[in-house]
């Protein structure tokens, strides 16, 4: 073994020795990861109201006393929870429940799907975040064989960053879907054994993308990474906004 | 406690003092490492469902690699990172300052060489996971490594190396 490298070896194990993580590491990224989920919702919940406020809806209230919608609603919006009392998340992430075939949810439709694939019964609903997948036998439990996240709002940071990220590297590239843009790049995510999982971003709108991901199994299925580009593209073409 | 807090926290309880190891050499900063490993957990716990657990560590430990990576780049493009000059020390330098070299050799390495010198020597990686890691082929591992390498020997200096081996060993 070179000298060298083993030297590097001890001045970096040297080096980091009196690093220690927070203890309440753990503590500190579920809550804010609550916190943002908190935001997304009272977010949501004040959009509501205010499309509730605008609407001219008459109460008939105790007493027979008659008020407008905007009066009653401007008490409804709950009041941020203090930090440190937010309420326990529950065991299983939020889902859109029964999406029938699965090509609509959200604010998206899927008008495209490869041979066989069905919609898996499992889905995330975040907000500005959700997902769902498909795969041969429409199994919760299974594993996906393509899955699409969808990005809008706020979310939409993440994704750009993300996309500069593989442009920086010079990793993947820019691509054109009909009139819209997106990004081709095979993403590593640590699942298949690393082998990496080919997606496409596209943007369909200034507050909204798609993050279309083919799981690297699946993809082995194909003749080659051509084939599998062609498929991705082929789903972004068929992805329409509801929004 | 939900059973997904209940897991990721027995997770974070195992592995954050080491991830957080890799940070701070991908990233050369203790502030910002614990940024980006708190960044990396983050994402982590978004996607809990999507990540196997078996390939749970190399997934935070690829985000916290590429995060530093990209983090330097743009920093790279607000500042000049003033490049490096061997320093000139006797062969009694010592362990601190030899670190001290170390690290300020491995901050002036470009993002991927610095990456690539951290998993193959602090990760004890192989060349071809280390290429999984980065998303690069094994000959772009090899030619990055040899290029960091060189650099690294030119700042820390072989006699200066030897020297304080000559020295421990005396």
């Amino acid at each position: 073994m070179p000298m060298l490298e083993d030297e590097i070896r001890r001045l970096m194990a040297d080096e980091t020795a009196g690093l220690q993580a927070a203890s309440d590491l753990a503590e500190r990224v579920v809550r804010s990861s609550r916190v943002k989920r908190r935001r997304t919702w009272t977010a949501a919940v004040a959009a509501s109201v205010a499309v509730v406020a605008a609407t001219p809806v008459a109460y008939l209230t105790v007493g027979s006393v008659a008020t407008t919608g905007a009066q009653v609603t401007a008490s409804v919006a709950p009041e941020p929870p203090p930090i440190d009392d937010v309420p326990a998340l529950p065991s299983d992430p939020p889902d859109f429940g029964d999406l029938g075939d699965g090509k609509e949810f959200g604010h998206v439709k899927v008008g495209y799907l490869p041979e066989r694939l069905r919609w898996s019964h499992w889905s995330v609903d975040y907000g500005d975040t959700y997902s769902t997948s498909y795969d041969y036998k429409g199994d919760k439990d299974g594993f996906y064989c393509v899955q699409i996240y969808m990005y809008e709002e706020a979310a939409v940071q993440e994704v750009v960053d993300r996309i500069q990220g593989y442009r920086d590297e010079g990793d993947g590239e820019e691509v054109t879907i009909g009139d819209r843009t997106g990004y081709l790049v095979v993403q590593h995510v640590g699942e298949d054994g690393m082998k990496g999982t080919p997606t496409l971003f596209l943007r369909m709108g200034e507050k909204q993308w798609a993050e279309i991901m083919f799981s690297p199994t699946y993809a082995k299925e194909f003749s080659g990474p051509e084939a599998v580009t062609a498929e991705l593209k082929k789903i972004a073409e068929g992805l329409t906004s509801t929004v | 406690m939900s059973g997904v807090e209940h897991d990721f926290s027995a997770f974070v309880a195992a592995r954050a003092t080491s991830l957080l190891r890799v940070a701070y050499l991908a990233c050369g900063d203790q502030t910002e490492a614990e940024d980006v490993l708190q960044t990396a957990l983050e994402r982590t716990y978004r996607n809990w469902d999507r990540v196997h657990h078996e390939t749970l560590e190399p997934y935070v430990r690829r985000v916290i690699v590429n995060a530093a990576i990209s983090r330097a780049r743009r920093r790279a493009i607000l500042s000049i990172i003033p490049m490096h000059s061997p320093p000139e020390r006797s062969a009694h330098a010592t362990d601190t300052d030899l670190r001290h070299v170390l690290m300020e050799a491995l901050r002036a390495l470009p993002p991927r060489q610095r990456a690539v010198i951290v998993l193959r020597y602090w990760e004890d990686l192989s060349e071809t996971q280390t290429a999984e890691v980065l998303g690069c082929a094994v000959g772009t591992v090899k030619s990055q490594a040899s290029k960091a390498m060189a650099k690294l020997r030119s700042a820390l200096g072989r006699e200066t190396v030897e020297g304080v081996i000559r020295n421990a060993h005396a």
